[in-house]
């Protein structure tokens, strides 16, 4: 065997190594940033005032000892401690993440009813951000003048504009007056699904959309101005070239931070967009289960919100790591 | 589809928003005078009708019936709020059945009194579940006495307490033995109380029952297809109804929770929902210009008012809170909350409450002032009662309009007649707690409400709120001829006797104010132009409404 396939090989299981070490410790912080968070959860849900009962009875008011059956039934009595510990304890040895109170159903359940619609529409709205706002961003960063002014002078606007209003002024438009989407629900197959969600990814995608093109164009620009850029156009290397493995491919590793910081932050604001549009995602079963205390509710949906965090981080560490060779498996790209 | 002017922008907006309510209204908003002459007039508080135009065909595409949010159980011994009454109408019979004007007649069985204490059910030919199987005594037997128990989580225990046994005394009838006379048991068991399920579907789901795994097994005019919670509960026709007079005619119907207004009123206006018994909108002028829509009103079992709930601060002295109610602006509260569907509270009951003896409470009501502002009276009862810079706290929440806008009079008018007053705004998800917890009242000296009775009878609403031991009575008022009047009332067989006891007990409510009344809102219902029939009354929360419904 010759000296060069041996150091091949080594800096090959090296790096396989390295993958596995980084996925390792990926999960390690998955875990204590899940038992962490759900602790957190669970006890400052507890000291925020109202009562899960309250929600159960609708607001009639109860004689105390019919109050005193449904609180036994929910073991609504037990200490604090006492009630995460089973609750937890129910998640690790029996993978049962608890019983919803006000939908008198199986978390899990609640979860898995709803789970499609909240995924169908980040992934919508993360398309619409990654080839607009991106496509969008490197034109103005490229063309100066009026494609670069009107560029950013929309993204603005958008960026002013927050979801809930883009979804009614949306709908006001297009669902009322035009006619030509509908107004809520979820569609069923592809194309009405592809019409149902169309609205809501772009209110959700709007002002998202402003930061993305505004990072892609300030950094495509910059890589305009570098030396080595300068240098490449000087030496006479096609434009299109020069753009393609000069500009963009430095350009992509700060774009692909924010795209993924972005698209990540979705999960959370489509609680505002699902509302609005009547998805019942779980952004909006959250958003209701926290209003009415319902813990095993909250948990569920917020442990799965961390755990998507945690996991897209991850990846875009990972995606660092293919677009540019020198940046080593989890360390952070500059 | 109808094309909505320009102001659906703005009005779709001010919805979201939750600002001023009037925002895009181009109708000019009714007059205090124009109110006032309305419920003045004799006899027009009663003229709302019911009802709506029978349909004339059936009606096959499914249509999206909205509720302010999702049904949370079908079990009707949880079932108290909107939704879930709404849905539960719609699907399950009642021993007895609320009619669109409030009267109760025969539902699954037929009522007789044989003696005071002694109230004997007699189930109808041919009553049969979804499944086709009987309603039998046991089954009826099973439900009363969940109904009944406080162990199974029952709403409704309260109400039948002076229910002593519960026996079958035949395979189709039921004798209900009672610790005392009650005639206001048979209003109780026309509504959730009285909703039969079958007991051996019950039994096999136990805890399940009512949830989106269990459902339920009724004998009404619609069942369950499907429920999935998020999506909605799909209810079609029971092809079998045991009541030929009562087929439905619209085959299916998709109960919706639509929480904001902005979402209701763009699904109304596009068509993706067919209708809906809004409690307050504030796009009701919108809604009612579209041509695509009907908004018809009819007589409510509602009523705003301020809940007291300390009776051992300022507002001890009845003549405070005489003053406080002379200057509240209740015309303004009208209109801004209700576009001026409703009417001015000459007693702390809605007249279309009135399911029985009419014509006594209407004479009664006849003969009391119509409530209106006079800050001179007022300050000088606060004058008299020395209450003059003495210190009142009011709960709401700013998050929902018409409590912070009931709030906001109230403080205008306690202001102005001398008194300091504080706010405690907590978040809406919180004020539930003013009326379960008593720890979230301490401090509050009231809050606003909009509440009422399960049946059409004033006293029920009285008893929750004027008796000792009443479950809305926070204050622990006690006035013993009130209580005389309402408890006799309730041993009186003879409906207009036992109206004329109730009004009284409701005249004297009106003079020492346990509550202040602000508003006797109407009934409202909004659906497509295509369906007719539906009840305009307040039906849906106690009576069959949607098998009425049908093709125009």
């Amino acid at each position: 065997m010759t000296a060069i396939a041996l150091r091949r090989r080594t800096a090959r299981s090296s790096k396989a190594h390295g993958m596995m070490r980084f996925i390792g410790r990926r999960l390690v912080m998955l875990v204590v940033a899940l038992i962490v968070s759900s602790f957190i959860i669970f006890i400052s849900l507890d000291l925020a005032p109202g009562d899960p009962l309250s929600v159960l009875t609708g607001g009639r008011s109860l004689p105390p000892a019919a109050l005193e059956a449904l609180r036994h039934q929910y073991h609504l009595n037990d200490p604090v401690l006492t009630r995460y510990w089973e609750w937890i304890t129910g998640v690790v040895l029996h993978g049962d993440l608890g019983t919803s109170i006000a939908f008198r159903e199986p978390v899990s359940a609640v979860i898995s009813q709803r789970i499609g619609v909240t995924a169908e529409l980040v992934l919508y709205s993360a398309l619409l951000i990654v080839v607009f706002g991106v496509g969008l961003g490197v034109l103005a960063g490229l063309r100066r003048g009026f494609i670069d002014n009107s560029i950013i002078a929309v993204s603005t606007l958008l960026a002013a504009i927050p979801s809930f209003v883009a979804a009614i002024v949306l709908l006001s438009i297009f669902a009322v007056k035009l006619g030509w989407l509908p107004a809520l629900g979820n569609g069923s197959g592809f194309w009405g699904t592809i019409e149902h969600l169309t609205l809501p990814a772009i209110a959700l995608a709007a002002s998202a959309f402003a930061v993305v093109v505004r990072v892609t164009r300030v950094t495509v620009r910059s890589e305009m101005e570098r030396e080595h850029v300068q240098t490449a156009t000087s030496r006479g290397i096609p434009r299109r070239l020069v753009i393609r493995r000069h500009v963009l491919r430095n350009a992509s590793i700060p774009i692909t931070t924010v795209v993924g910081i972005t698209i990540t932050s979705l999960f959370a604001l489509s609680a505002v967009v699902e509302q609005a549009f009547t998805l019942n995602g779980i952004g909006a079963a959250l958003v209701q289960a926290a209003q009415s205390k319902d813990f095993a509710v909250v948990q569920g949906i917020s442990l799965l919100l961390v755990a998507a965090f945690v996991i897209a981080n991850a990846l875009v560490d990972l995606l660092y790591a293919v677009l540019d060779p020198r940046v080593a498996i989890g360390s952070r790209a500059a | 589809m109808s094309r909505p002017s320009l102001t659906t922008l703005a009005t779709l907006a001010a919805a979201a928003a939750a600002t001023i309510v009037m925002a895009g209204c181009g109708r000019a908003l009714p007059t205090a005078a124009e109110l006032v002459g309305a419920s003045a007039g004799a006899g027009s508080v009663n003229s709302l009708p019911p009802t709506t135009d029978a349909p004339t065909r059936d009606y096959t595409k499914p249509v999206v019936w909205a509720t302010y949010r999702e049904v949370q159980t079908l079990d009707p011994i949880q079932a108290f709020d909107y939704p879930e009454d709404t849905v539960d109408t719609a699907l399950c019979d009642s021993l007895l059945r609320q009619n669109p004007d409030g009267t109760i007649g025969a539902g699954l069985a037929v009522a007789t009194y044989p003696s005071p204490t002694k109230l004997v059910f007699d189930l109808r030919a041919g009553v049969h579940f979804w499944d086709g199987k009987p309603v039998t005594s046991a089954d009826v037997v099973w439900s009363l006495k969940r109904a009944a128990s406080t162990s199974d989580g029952s709403f409704y225990a309260q109400v039948l307490n002076r229910v002593k046994s519960i026996v079958a005394t035949s395979p189709t009838q039921v004798t209900l033995t009672l610790s005392q006379p009650d005639y206001w048991l048979t209003g109780e068991l026309s509504q959730m109380a009285g909703i039969v399920v079958e007991k051996a579907f019950g039994e096999k789901e136990g805890k399940k029952l009512g949830t989106p795994q269990g459902l339920t097994m009724c004998s009404g005019p619609y069942e369950v297809k499907s429920w999935t919670p998020g999506q909605g509960l799909t209810a079609v026709a029971n092809p079998h109804y045991w009541d030929s007079t009562l087929i439905p005619r619209v085959h299916e119907i998709v109960f919706k929770g639509i929480g904001d207004d902005a979402s209701l009123t763009s699904g109304l206006l596009t068509g993706a929902i067919g209708g809906t018994y809004p409690q307050q909108l504030s796009t009701l002028e919108q809604l009612k210009r579209a041509k695509n829509l009907s908004v018809t009103e009819g007589p409510s079992f509602a009523e705003d008012a301020m809940v007291i709930c300390n009776l051992t601060g300022t507002l001890k002295d009845v003549r405070v809170r005489q003053a406080l109610s002379m200057a509240i602006d209740r015309t303004a509260y009208i209109s801004t909350i209700y576009h001026g569907y409703g009417q001015l509270p000459r007693a702390m009951e809605n007249p279309g409450a009135w399911g029985y003896g009419k014509a006594v409470f209407q004479k009664n009501w006849n003969s009391l002032p119509v409530p209106t502002v006079n800050l001179t009276k007022a300050r000088a009862l606060i004058k008299a009662a020395g209450a003059e810079g003495k210190s009142i706290t009011i709960g709401t929440t700013n998050q929902i309009q018409q409590l912070a806008t009931a709030a906001n009079l109230v403080r205008q008018a306690a202001t102005e007649i001398g008194l300091n007053v504080t706010i405690d705004s907590v978040s809406a998800a919180n004020f539930i707690n003013f009326f379960t917890n008593a720890g979230a009242r301490k401090g509050v000296d009231m809050f606003p409400t909009s509440n009422y009775p399960d049946y059409a009878d004033p006293a029920g609403l009285y008893n929750t709120l004027a008796i000792p031991g009443g479950t809305q009575n926070y204050d622990n008022f006690n006035d013993p001829q009130i209580t005389k009047d309402l408890e006799g009332a309730r041993s009186t067989a003879d409906p207009d006797l036992r109206a004329s006891l109730v009004a009284k007990a409701g005249d004297r409510i009106m003079q020492l104010l346990p509550w202040i009344p602000l508003a006797a809102p109407d009934s409202l219902v909004i659906t497509q132009r295509a369906l007719t029939g539906q009840p305009a009354s307040f039906v849906y929360m106690g009576g069959p409404w949607a098998n009425m419904m049908g093709g125009r």
